[in-house]
């Protein structure tokens, strides 16, 4: 049962090739979309519009990270171990641009 | 089938003749070099994301259409216009607005999207020899790192680009004509230590290309090492979907 184990990670899906062109025209996509929606949003000064390109990103990094790094065919406990301390990478980045918005409004009221 | 259990094993067991996660020693440590790495870059880029909203809003262009001739002392004009002052954060269509070999064209962020091709693409061409090296084919692999290599350094090159064209226009470390100072520094600073990540990972690129062209990975019976640098690769263009998302979209 070990070695089946053993065998089964370092085994990469047969349709390995394809996949990674598939990766590649997805991130391609949304690359575009990205900058597609910067020019749209342009007018428009709103945080809601920041957490469009942050989730976008993510999207991104989920792709990078499960096809090109191998992370959807590794361990969950492997997977668990690098991808919940960014979690709270997440939480940061949105508790330090609304800081930063106070931040600003103080600089205002002087 | 045995010897090639024998083989998997070998290649995956510790020291203590387990492998905790089902990874190689050094496949899991590089993990943890990235976990910490990804750390330092958050920090910058939520220093960068700190900074930005305490500052105003960039102020909408309405003056400086796509493809609209660009003159020569355009920062001026934007300044004297209104779109680049102190306490507005400029808006990054008008400052990275610039394309090599078109001159006096407004072409907003067009190279900036051409660089983020360029580094997706190494990563595609990275994960390729990855995959030839589980299929064992040398020449595959050497002709993906290959690639790779070509990738990474067209990048640097497009970074020095950027870099000069922005110096250029007057930009510094403690200097900015654009708006807010803090603008220039990070700028500096953030895609400087990404481009010193892509510097590393090129050269790291280039050892492995030669030890491929050697034989080393034939004779030790896998291409592991591949995956490991690999790894680091695709963490340098993870960054920079990054960098690009705050740097030049928020």
């Amino acid at each position: 049962m070990e070695h089946t184990e053993h065998l089964e990670h370092t085994e990469t899906p047969k349709d390995m090739k394809s996949q990674i062109w598939k990766t590649f025209w997805i991130l391609f996509a949304f690359t575009i979309v990205d900058i597609v929606l910067y020019f749209i949003l342009l007018p428009y000064q709103n945080m809601m519009k920041n957490w469009v390109f942050i989730i976008l990103g993510i999207v991104k990094a989920y792709y990078i990270v499960g096809i090109f790094m191998h992370m959807k065919f590794e361990r969950k406990s492997l997977m668990y171990m690098i991808v919940l301390p960014m979690a709270f990478v997440v939480f940061l980045v949105a508790l330090m641009l609304n800081e930063g918005d106070f931040t600003n409004l103080l600089r205002w009221i002087k | 089938m045995a010897t090639n259990t024998l083989s998997t094993e070998n290649k995956f067991t510790w020291g203590g003749g387990k492998s905790p996660f089902s990874v190689s020693y050094g496949k899991l440590m590089m993990w943890i070099f990235l976990l910490s790495d990804a750390f330092t870059f958050s920090s910058l880029l939520i220093a960068y994301g700190f900074i930005r909203y305490s500052f105003q809003s960039p102020i909408h262009n309405e003056i400086v259409k796509p493809l609209a001739h660009l003159s020569d002392n355009f920062v001026e004009q934007m300044q004297q216009a209104g779109l680049f002052v102190q306490d507005h954060w400029p808006s990054p269509e008008l400052v990275f607005n610039h394309f090599p070999f078109v001159h006096g064209m407004h072409l907003p962020l067009f190279f900036v999207s051409l660089m983020t091709f360029i580094l997706i693409f190494s990563s595609v061409t990275m994960v390729l020899a990855v995959e030839a090296g589980h299929r064992m084919a040398k020449d595959e692999v050497a002709k993906y790192m290959l690639l790779t290599i070509i990738g990474g350094a067209a990048f640097l090159g497009c970074q020095a680009w950027e870099w000069s064209t922005f110096i250029g226009e007057g930009a510094r470390l403690y200097e900015n004509p654009f708006g807010p100072k803090s603008f220039a520094a990070l700028f500096f600073i953030v895609t400087g230590f990404h481009g010193f990540h892509v510097f590393s990972g090129v050269m790291l690129n280039v050892i492995i290309y030669l030890n491929v062209l050697n034989g080393t990975y034939e004779k030790r019976g896998h291409y592991e090492m591949i995956e490991k640098v690999g790894l680091y690769w695709h963490f340098v263009d993870l960054v920079w979907v990054f960098v690009f998302t705050f740097y030049y979209l928020i």
